[in-house]
């Protein structure tokens, strides 16, 4: 891992962060939605950092390149947050239908009284 | 002074009659309401069989969706206090009356808590608690003896947040975050009694998820969240 690829991980760590931040701080994010990007930045802040971890990680692994082992990790991440993010979109598809549907036999209740 | 206790329940068929017969029977000068979250039992059909005070959520929204619903009818009918009460009996009312005397005071949250003058049993679950307790401490230089209490009381310029903010769950942080926007904090001591019938909500990967927020909530995301602003103080006759 070069110094410029470690910088960059660092960097996008940061900005990344920041922008969670910032729409926390605007409420248009909830806590507890932000709290896989904070893990995220730190993970990439670490890997920045001690970059020997990814060294030994990609050796036990049989990774030729360390830079790849970092793609890895970041490629697995964001598979799971979209996995959960389906997840979230199927449950609200399903509260959607409900609502829409007791508003409707609601009304259809009051009308016909 | 008109209080509301809201009482948020999901499932709490087993519980419900017991807890609102309760308040209806020996406390009838407050006034309550039962927000059924989506429950998959019998809990709205009771409380309509019993007549009770119900605002029935046709889905589930989660205690902070629940809990938010209670604020805003406390707001919509401008009560000057509003106790978030539980729905499996754990929260007893004959300490509803000394919390509304801190309101009185001027307080703007009063926090039911075992731990003013008792001991805090040395358990898992209080080592949370205590965890908690301490990051408050460091970030609002104040003493939250209970901060994982639910049985938490608010005045009315902290309901107006509550009812329509994000991010004001009923969780320890937002207590934290309302110290740092300058609302008065303080604890009452009360007695709680275990649960009767039912499940806890909490299992051990809940809980360490839940620790992690509020932790993180507490000493990270707290320095850079705007503080809000409470308004005037009102005075309570």
């Amino acid at each position: 891992m070069t110094i410029w690829f470690r910088i960059l991980l660092f960097l996008a760590a940061i900005l990344s962060l920041q922008l969670v931040l910032r729409n926390i701080r605007k409420s248009k994010l909830l806590i507890s939605d932000s709290l896989f990007w904070i893990f995220f930045s730190a993970i990439l802040v670490i890997l920045a950092i001690f970059p020997q971890i990814a060294y030994v990680v990609s050796d036990l692994l049989g990774i030729q390149s360390p830079v790849n082992l970092v793609y890895l990790v970041i490629i697995a991440l964001l598979i799971w947050r979209v996995f959960k993010l389906y997840l979230r979109v199927s449950s609200m598809d399903t509260k959607l239908k409900e609502l829409a549907q007791r508003i409707a036999l609601n009304e259809k209740a009051t009308h016909s009284k | 002074m008109r209080t509301l206790i809201i009482i948020p329940a999901y499932n709490e068929s087993q519980n419900i009659v017991r807890v609102v017969d309760n308040l209806i029977q020996n406390f009838p000068q407050y006034d309550y309401v039962v927000i059924n979250d989506g429950s998959h039992d019998q809990t709205a059909q009771i409380c309509r069989d019993h007549s009770y005070c119900l605002i029935d959520q046709p889905i589930n929204l989660g205690l902070a969706g629940a809990f938010q619903t209670g604020m805003k009818y406390a707001m919509q009918n401008h009560y000057d206090a509003a106790i978030q009460f539980d729905g499996d009996g754990q929260h007893r009312p004959e300490f509803i009356g000394a919390m509304e005397e801190k309101i009185k005071e001027g307080y703007d949250v009063v926090i039911g808590s075992r731990f003013v003058s008792a001991e805090k049993p040395k358990t898992l679950r209080m080592l949370g608690n205590n965890l908690i307790e301490t990051f408050i401490h460091m970030t609002t230089h104040k003493t939250i003896t209970d901060p994982t209490s639910g049985m938490r009381m608010f005045s009315r310029r902290v309901i107006r947040i509550l009812a329509t903010e994000i991010n004001y769950g009923p969780e320890p942080d937002t207590i934290a975050h309302l110290i740092r926007s300058g609302a008065k904090v303080c604890e009452v001591q009360v007695k709680m009694d275990d649960r009767i019938a039912g499940e806890s909500y909490l299992n051990l990967s809940r809980s360490i998820r839940y620790m992690a927020t509020i932790c993180i909530s507490i000493v990270f995301i707290g320095w850079f969240r705007q503080k809000v602003d409470l308004g005037k103080e009102e005075v309570l006759s």
